[in-house]
């Protein structure tokens, strides 16, 4: 690859790169992390942390991302206007319906480095509710980077014969008749009673 | 009119007081002439001064003089004036080297042969060092002395023999190593190999860091680059003279040739249309012509953007370079296929610059480990 004349290696060498992420049912907190390294250009062999020398990253489908657990109600965004009283405070899924970029942000802005530098990397990050882009955007871009977590199949996409097919310790139809019967069985006692 | 000084010598006892009473042109010789003696109005604030310390004097009510022994006041004006001199005029030219001090030319002569491990005739070594402008200077000089020219008659030969001889011995070495290592290299790369290696920039920083400079027999005393150049042919003459071809070759190898280290062979050679000689190269050896295709870019649509265009030949990768535009891009994929065709790439097996005898004592070493 070293082949090139000097000015190409170096053109080549300090070009900003374009990725595109998809966080359609991904963990906001591994998009951000991907996203941190990415803007601030730690996964470059040249990295100097005084060395602006950051990528730009674009993350589409913020709308669909996918909290575990019980975040989307128990977490918890706070902010303060400076004004006595102005404390407020939002779940995620309050801060969600409001701007549906906005948890992907946060949790970029959080894990960048805090320094003066951190506002211009987030200026390199791009964040589109859904998957349409502008198209000076999408002329701009090198590569997609693979997603951090597999999207699990939901149960509709899967084919009858898939279904069938799937091992089973147990038929379910058997045991809902039994519990059936037996629950049958105890009304009539208890009406008899 | 009268004067009238105070003399503070000022033990503050009050015995050295002298009053003096002078006429009033004499005052102010007198004032200048000691220093410590200060004019008339000061008479009373030096009283209160006098408690300070025994230099210390109040010219007025801020300005006060310490006279202190060794403390050079005229200093400051002498190098102001140094330097706004230097300034005007500009540094001093330069004096060569021989005629400073501590300067023997015959001991510097044949230290310059052993440093550089090499068997000079003495004779040869210096003849090779005079320059026919030098010889030309130095008969007007004693011309114009008026000194008899036949008692006093140059008996030296120039070096124009010694560095016709050395030129050409240097472009037919450099010309054959050329071609030795560079054997994919077409005739006007090693052509333009050579003219970089002989180009007068080259050879006279090589001269320089070899002190051939102070060595030189030159009218002028920076010594101007093309007498340099010609000298140092003249000592590689000189060297094939006194030592033989073989030694002069290595010399050239260790010194001349060197200057190719981290050198691209674009930076030597400008190829005007890249891709027209890689469609020359390619037909010569019977290979499918090249293909241009964008591999992939950054930021497009930005002010900085980046593409890298893929070279194809019958589907194959030929080579990839990056650049600012399409065009930029593919011109630097060119290159770096012929780079390739010519095997003058970045990873290509470093140059031996290892001597003979080396070489020779390294064989019996590799053997004797395989045994």
């Amino acid at each position: 690859m070293s082949n090139f004349t000097r000015s190409a290696q170096q053109w080549a060498t300090f070009a900003r790169s374009w990725f595109l992420i998809d966080a359609r049912l991904q963990p906001p907190g591994k998009i951000a992390s991907m996203c941190s390294v990415r803007l601030q250009g730690k996964h470059k062999p040249i990295y100097h942390a005084l060395s602006d020398c950051g990528d730009h990253v674009v993350v589409i489908n913020t709308k669909h991302i996918a909290f575990s657990g019980n975040k989307w109600e128990q977490k918890v965004y706070s902010s303060h206007t400076g004004y006595p009283g102005g404390f407020k405070q939002v779940t995620a899924t309050q801060l969600h319906h409001k701007d549906p970029k906005a948890i992907v942000k946060l949790a970029v802005y959080g894990m960048l480095p805090k320094n003066l530098h951190r506002r211009t990397m987030m200026q390199r990050l791009h964040i589109f509710p859904d998957d349409e882009l502008p198209d000076d955007i999408r002329a701009n871009l090198t590569e997609e980077l693979p997603q951090p977590r597999a999207i699990p199949r939901k149960l509709s996409e899967y084919t009858q014969e898939e279904i069938d097919a799937f091992p089973r310790l147990w038929t379910p139809l058997v045991w809902f008749r039994f519990f059936s019967g037996l629950r049958v069985l105890l009304m009539k006692t208890k009406t008899h009673k | 009119m009268v004067c009238v000084c105070y003399h503070s010598n000022a033990d503050g006892l009050g015995h050295d007081r002298i009053l003096f009473l002078v006429p009033c042109r004499t005052g102010l010789a007198v004032a200048t002439f000691c220093q410590k003696i200060n004019m008339a109005s000061g008479y009373i604030l030096n009283r209160g001064a006098l408690t300070l310390g025994i230099h210390c004097q109040r010219v007025c009510r801020n300005v006060s003089l310490s006279q202190v022994r060794e403390k050079k006041r005229w200093m400051k004006t002498y190098t102001f004036l140094m330097a706004k001199k230097l300034k005007l005029e500009g540094p001093p030219p330069p004096t060569p080297r021989s005629q400073q001090p501590h300067w023997d030319y015959h001991a510097e002569v044949q230290a310059f042969g052993t440093r550089l491990h090499e068997n000079f005739s003495q004779e040869l070594l210096k003849t090779a060092f005079i320059n026919p402008c030098y010889l030309k200077a130095e008969q007007q000089k004693r011309q114009e002395l008026g000194v008899d020219s036949e008692t006093t008659a140059l008996v030296l030969k120039d070096n124009i023999q010694l560095s016709e001889k050395g030129a050409s011995f240097t472009q037919s070495f450099i010309n054959d190593w050329s071609r030795a290592n560079f054997p994919n290299v077409p005739t006007d790369g090693v052509e333009s190999i050579k003219r970089y290696l002989t180009s007068t920039s080259v050879v006279t920083s090589v001269a320089r860091n070899l002190g051939i400079e102070d060595l030189t027999m030159s009218a002028e005393c920076p010594v101007p680059d093309d007498v340099l150049c010609s000298t140092f042919m003249a000592v590689i003459g000189a060297l094939q003279e006194s030592s033989g071809a073989e030694r002069a070759g290595f010399f050239l190898r260790d010194f001349l040739i060197t200057q190719l280290i981290g050198k691209d062979l674009f930076e030597l050679w400008t190829v005007v249309n890249p891709m027209g000689l890689l469609v020359e190269e390619l037909t010569k050896r019977n290979i499918p012509l090249p293909e241009p295709r964008l591999i992939r870019s950054a930021g497009a649509s930005t002010v900085l953007p980046l593409y890298i265009v893929g070279l194809y030949s019958d589907k194959k990768l030929l080579a990839q370079g990056p650049g600012e535009t399409l065009i930029a891009a593919e011109e630097e994929a060119a290159y770096v296929a012929l780079r390739k065709l010519y095997g003058y790439t970045e990873n290509r097996r470093p140059f031996d610059f290892s001597s003979q005898q080396q070489q020779q004592h390294q064989q019996p070493i590799i053997q004797s480990i395989s045994n």
